[in-house]
């Protein structure tokens, strides 16, 4: 019987607080990034190796898009980096031999049914949401911080102030649109995912006679789940980057020439075309 | 190989800018359902709550389809100046 529990199963409580599998899929990702990250500051060399290379990659690959976007990209690059690698890691980890296979067996209404030791962070909306909430916070605070409590609440009411009753709530709705379509499209590419693999098993092995299917149906999908892991955690960072990015660039425009930043450069090469480079 | 530019001498946006542009492709589709489904909800829930049905319905209906057009423009706004 194909069965994926669309919520993170306890394992076991301490106290009030209850540990759920997917909370232990989320732990493991950040030991293996804490592990990453010590190894890269233990044994990291001038002329690197090639683990080192490949630890260095992704991380090169996210700053450098996080640089073009606004003049003031060393403030945020860190949260876009840690976001991508942690998803990453989370839902690559999802796709490992004994994540959602070991597990402990008990009976419900006459049925045994598998609770998994380790789930797919991303697979729990309460993981992409808290992701989520914290994006969230950190690019109200970015519009904040550039455009002052006023200047942001300004922009909220929007112009001009007599249409304030109603454009004040479509501001808000659009705002908060952001939180809820990041928790969801992670969860819901991620927790499909594990359905579109539980159930190609169920049915490569549901008789002797398609059980040779077994042995390379499951593996397209897990390599198209390698895949679309990489794709969502991107998705996630690089959105994470575009909110902050929206915030800052509105009050940026304002005061192009205080700063030096790529964006600037063409809006001077629009104003003065003569001085732009050819 | 000729360098990136179109016919006004403007550098287009350079190839790690890109992938950006994905990432809002990806979001808007998700973001025009999300506004209308928050709008809705949080008419029927007010209406539920102060048993005025369906007059917050209708307006949180409208106020959704609204920020969906707005968010359309809000992307559009963004793309254009950047």
């Amino acid at each position: 019987m194909i069965h994926v529990e669309i919520a993170g199963e306890t394992l076991f409580t301490i106290g009030w607080f209850e540990v759920t599998n997917s909370m232990v899929g989320a732990a493991l990702a950040s030991l293996l990034l804490l592990a990453g990250a010590w190894y890269i500051t233990r044994r990291s060399a001038l002329i690197p190796n090639r683990m080192q290379s490949l630890l260095e990659l992704p991380v090169e690959w996210v700053a450098g898009i996080v640089e073009g976007s606004t003049s003031r990209w060393r403030g945020y690059v860190a949260l876009v980096i840690g976001l991508f690698l942690m998803i990453l890691v989370a839902n690559w980890l999802g796709l490992l031999p004994g994540v959602g296979t070991i597990g402990i067996n008990h009976t419900v209404e006459g049925h045994e049914v598998l609770t998994p030791l380790v789930r797919p962070a991303a697979a729990d909306l309460n993981f992409t949401l808290g992701l989520a909430i914290i994006t969230f916070v950190v690019f109200v605070w970015w519009g904040v911080r550039v455009n002052g409590p006023v200047g942001y609440l300004k922009e909220l009411v929007g112009e001009p102030r007599y249409m304030a009753p109603l454009m004040f709530p479509i501001h808000l709705i659009s705002e908060l649109s952001r939180l809820v379509s990041l928790s969801m499209r992670l969860f819901g590419n991620v927790f499909a995912g594990e359905v579109l693999i539980a159930t190609m098993l169920a049915l490569t092995t549901a008789t002797l006679f398609v059980l040779p299917l077994a042995f390379f149906v499951p593996s397209i999908f897990l390599g198209l789940e390698l895949l679309f892991g990489a794709v969502q955690a991107m998705v996630f960072a690089l959105l994470t980057m575009t909110y902050i990015t929206m915030a800052i660039a509105e009050h940026e425009g304002d005061h192009a020439s205080e700063h030096d930043g790529p964006e600037h450069r063409d809006k001077e090469a629009d104003t003065h075309p003569a001085s732009s480079p050819a | 190989m000729e360098p990136e530019g179109d016919h006004n001498g403007r550098d287009t946006p350079p190839a790690t800018r890109r992938p950006a542009n994905w990432g809002i492709a990806f979001d808007l589709g998700v973001r025009l359902g999300v506004s209308v489904i928050l709008g809705l909800g949080g008419g029927l829930l007010l209406d539920n709550w102060l048993q005025t049905s369906p007059i917050f319905t209708l307006i949180g209906m409208v106020l959704g389809i609204g920020a969906a057009m707005y968010t359309i423009w809000d992307v559009a706004h963004d793309a254009m100046r950047r």
